[in-house]
């Protein structure tokens, strides 16, 4: 039960759907949840290891992930005032349901993150950004 | 006291004749010259998508209009003037010379700074000291 997992997705991926009904005896539920994993995980993080860290390995040590350095936009731009009025900029740092990005995120540097917050929410209070989209 | 600057949004109900929001905006200009301020400009942006929805709107007719005057009161007329008029749905002011005033700052400082960059040679021997510390700790 352990192995079958392991061992189906490099054969072939793709023919398992069909061939399941064989195995599936105790997951029914087993082949939707392994297709979600590797489209979406599994496959941008294993391409964008061996850029990084084959070629900064000599110069880096252990370091395998090499993350490129966020820059603050804002900092970059000399942006000295965040306009409230302009939505579609904002709508860049937020999520899709209209969450306040965290910094972490964007990269943005602590004094822009706070006048962003204080511009996306003067947006949402004059129905420019929404609070929360419904769905 | 010193002038204060202040932007002032509001949203008409879409189906609001064009001459209402005028009016609205002329009584707008009227009670802020009353109070000693003055209206800087006003822009109407049309009618918009509203982001959710307000007083059962989903599309509302957006004014846009920035004041300057000396008194509180003056934005104390202007919105009471915003809540009694039927076609509004929703208003906003918000105080600027502040943030306009910190802007200028900052953009005066970037710009000293800048001046001052080109005559600061570069000095960065600091690569064989970090290598120093680094070979101990490891």
């Amino acid at each position: 039960m352990a192995d079958q997992p392991k061992n189906e997705p490099p054969a072939t991926p793709e023919a398992t759907p069909p061939s399941s009904p064989q195995r599936s005896e105790g997951r029914p539920s087993g082949p939707p949840r392994r297709e979600g994993g590797y489209g979406g995980g599994g496959g941008p993080r294993r391409e964008g290891g061996p850029p990084g860290g084959g070629p900064g390995g000599p110069r880096r040590g252990k370091r395998q992930f090499f993350r490129k350095k966020k820059v603050c936009r804002f900092c970059v731009e000399h942006v000295d005032f965040i306009d409230y009025k302009k939505a579609e900029l904002l709508q860049a740092f937020v999520q899709d349901r209209g969450k306040i990005l965290p910094r972490r995120m964007t990269g943005t540097c602590s004094r822009h993150q706070r006048w962003l917050g204080e511009a996306i929410k003067r947006a949402r209070n004059i129905a420019l950004m929404p609070f929360a989209t419904e769905l | 006291m010193e002038e204060r600057l202040y932007d002032l949004i509001f949203i008409c109900r879409p189906a609001t004749p064009e001459e209402d929001v005028n009016k609205i905006v002329a009584t707008l200009e009227h009670s802020a010259t009353e109070h000693g301020g003055k209206v800087d400009k006003v822009e109407r942006w049309g009618t918009r998508r509203l982001a959710y929805r307000v007083a059962k709107h989903r599309e509302g007719f957006y004014v846009y209009m920035v004041v300057r005057g000396t008194q509180g009161d003056m934005i104390k007329e202007l919105e009471r003037r915003l809540k009694v008029a039927d076609p509004v749905i929703k208003y906003q002011t918000i105080r600027l010379d502040e943030e306009l005033k910190r802007q200028s700052k900052l953009a005066r400082h970037r710009e000293r700074r800048a001046g001052r960059r080109p005559r600061k040679p570069a000095a960065t021997p600091q690569a064989p000291p970090a290598a120093e510390q680094a070979s101990p700790a490891s």
